[in-house]
């Protein structure tokens, strides 16, 4: 007797069930479209218009007077100087807390206090500050009590550019220990042994092997760390008062319209900010990416 | 006296010996295996070799020269490690001529060398490449022609294969075989793998807790191996239960029935449990005619290897293997026969306890 076997029919294609997970990401969505997508919408509109709501470049034409362009210059000199100095002190306490052989509870003690410093700005730490190194703050009158050094006497300001310098420092250290921790943690002690068993000494391994493949990490945190200083506000205006011109303070103020007058060119002042961190982001992403890209086996 | 020596080396970390009382002696050109369980003392014994940890106690001699305290940097050994340890942010040739560079050696010599060892490794066209551009073998190859770059006196691998697939590391330990052969560099090669310690070896340092189980040929590791460890370790061994009846003449009892061994059971009087162990490739179902060793035993199960058909079997309260070439044609007993196996006098391994 011959038998037939039937075939299943194939099964229509089932749509995708909806996943309940997207519920979970939804407020991440709104956040980014209410406070991130709709106000750069807003200000890249209202930065080609005029008060009439005319299309018009005149306020980026605008970003060249002097008082704007001094007040980029400042915030970018600002910005540069803590990043690089940060960046630098940073990764050295790092290095000493992570490499240089110190007791483990060092680097939990450093990540902890690093993780809560790079969070302490704004009005806090310009309070901070004015307490400790104010006119009548209590080092400075430490050393005059103690030691006879009057801080005062020295021209040193704490509303003044090397104060916010020292200020901004504080969290901008913290943050680059934090981030440059793990690039660290990734430098295999193989490496290391390959290079001194191929006759290098440990200066040769830092400057041929070592500090090369950490480079990216370091530029891209230092970056990070720019991008920081040149978007905060906070600190530097309750610090200063809002009378030290940063583009941040400007933008500030305009807010509240005390200066410009003219909300189209404040709108210009911001999108040249955001080129500017757009710009610092880019170069990070490509530099994560390079040493990623190194790091993958 | 030999290229490289170690005398009586030991390595303590903290409370715990983990290298003990190490003696060998390693001819110029011989490619010399440790094998060993993890947390032996074969990686560590390796490290002092090429300076990474400082021995405890003991000396250890290259080409003449006393090399115990010496930087790694001084003792011109060429190590692959596990992980390949590439340097990440150079080509493929910058890591081969690294040990150059830093040597000082000029451009146009470095460039040389490098293209040499690139054809040996036959990567001639991987120059550029860097490390993440590469599959773990050709990582791998590449560390290996790092290391012989330098012209070392003593090559060192620890675990060079472990992390690639079984089909790479076959091809691979035959390269490095060649590579060896090619350029007659005295070679230690740490390993837990017992195929790659006897496929390429000159000689095998079978070690346990420490300490030298047992050196010897790969032939000499396999079929006489003079511990329990070593047999053990080295291959699948039947170990089986027995009773000593006639000590000078070599004879015992397994499950009622009489075996005898090609020695005479030294030590052991009439009467004594002792362990004895058998290959199971030396064990085969008895044909008829009168074998010296036959054992009437029940199969327990058939286990299908590929090349291999494993019969295990039962005699008495002892189970254990045998191993058959597989054939198409193979005809094999059934699960729950009775069967006669059988084994010289010369398989029978009476293994002394150090």
């Amino acid at each position: 007797m011959q038998t037939t076997t039937t075939l299943p029919a194939p099964s229509a294609p089932r749509a995708r069930a909806f996943s309940f997970a997207w519920l979970g990401v939804v407020p991440f969505f709104l956040f980014a479209i209410l406070f991130l997508i709709l106000p750069s919408g807003i200000l890249l509109i209202g930065s080609v218009q005029n008060a009439r709501g005319e299309f018009t470049l005149e306020n980026f034409g605008g970003l060249f007077q002097e008082s704007i362009a001094n007040s980029y210059i400042l915030s970018l000199q600002l910005s540069v100087t803590t990043a690089v100095v940060g960046g630098i002190f940073g990764f050295l306490l790092a290095y000493a807390a992570i490499l240089g052989g110190l007791p483990r509870s060092v680097r939990t003690t450093l990540l902890t206090f690093s993780g809560v410093a790079s969070n302490f700005a704004g009005v806090p730490l310009a309070f901070a500050f004015i307490a400790t190194l104010g006119r009548l703050g209590f080092v400075t009158v430490l050393l005059k009590d103690l030691l006879g050094f009057d801080l005062n006497q020295t021209g040193f300001s704490v509303f003044g550019f090397l104060s916010l310098t020292l200020t901004y420092i504080y969290f901008q250290f913290p943050l680059m220990v934090l981030i440059i921790a793990p690039a660290l943690d990734g430098l295999k002690k193989e490496w290391r042994e390959a290079a001194e068993n191929l006759g290098a000494s440990a200066w040769q391994y830092w400057r041929i092997v070592a500090f090369p493949v950490l480079l990216p990490s370091i530029l891209g945190t230092m970056i990070l760390l720019f991008s920081n200083a040149f978007g905060a506000v906070a600190t530097a205006y309750a610090l200063t008062g809002g009378n030290f011109p940063l583009a941040t303070i400007l933008i500030f103020r305009q807010i509240r319209g005390e200066v410009l007058g003219n909300p189209g060119l404040g709108y210009a002042v911001a999108v040249g900010m955001v080129i500017i961190m757009g710009g610092s982001l880019a170069i990070y992403y490509f530099l994560q990416r390079k040493t990623e890209r190194w790091l993958k086996q | 006296m030999s290229f490289l020596e170690l005398n009586n080396v030991r390595k303590t970390f903290g409370q715990t010996d983990a290298v003990r009382a190490f003696n060998l002696q390693v001819e110029r050109g011989e490619f010399v295996s440790f094998l060993g369980p993890s947390g032996c003392g074969k990686t560590t014994t390796l490290r002092m070799i090429a300076g990474f940890e400082l021995p405890t106690s003991g000396a250890i001699v290259i080409n003449g020269d006393d090399v115990t305290y010496k930087p790694p940097q001084k003792r011109n050994t060429g190590m692959v490690f596990q992980s390949y340890a590439l340097f990440p942010n150079m080509t493929v040739g910058d890591n081969i001529g690294f040990g150059l560079k830093i040597a000082g050696e000029p451009k146009s010599a470095i460039q040389k060398r490098v293209d040499e060892m690139l054809a040996i490794i036959k990567m001639e066209k991987f120059g550029a490449r860097y490390p993440y551009q590469l599959s773990g073998g050709q990582q791998q190859r590449v560390a290996l022609a790092r290391a012989i770059a330098i012209r070392p006196q003593v090559l060192l691998l620890d675990e060079p294969l472990s992390a690639l697939d079984a089909k790479i590391r076959v091809s691979l330990r035959q390269e490095i075989r060649a590579i060896q052969q090619k350029l007659g560099i005295t070679t230690i090669y740490v390993t837990h793998d017992q195929e790659e310690a006897l496929s390429l070896s000159d000689r095998v340092v079978v070690m346990n807790d420490g300490r030298i189980e047992q050196v010897g040929t790969p032939f000499e590791i396999y079929n006489f191996p003079t511990t329990e460890f070593a047999a053990q370790f080295v291959g699948t061994l039947n170990t089986i239960q027995a009773t000593v009846r006639d000590a000078a003449r070599g004879a015992l009892i397994v499950a009622n029935q009489e075996i005898t061994t090609s020695q005479k059971l030294d030590g052991l009087r009439n009467g004594d449990a002792h362990s004895i162990a058998i290959r199971p490739e030396r064990v085969s179902f008895a044909a008829d005619g009168k074998k010296p060793n036959v054992l009437n035993v029940r199969i327990e199960n058939i286990t299908f290897l590929g090349s291999i058909v494993r019969v295990q079997v039962s005699a008495g309260e002892n189970i254990f293997y045998m191993d058959t070439f597989n054939n198409p044609f193979l005809s094999l007993p059934k699960i729950g026969d009775h069967a006669e196996v059988t084994f010289s006098k010369e398989a029978v391994l009476v293994l002394k306890n150090k």
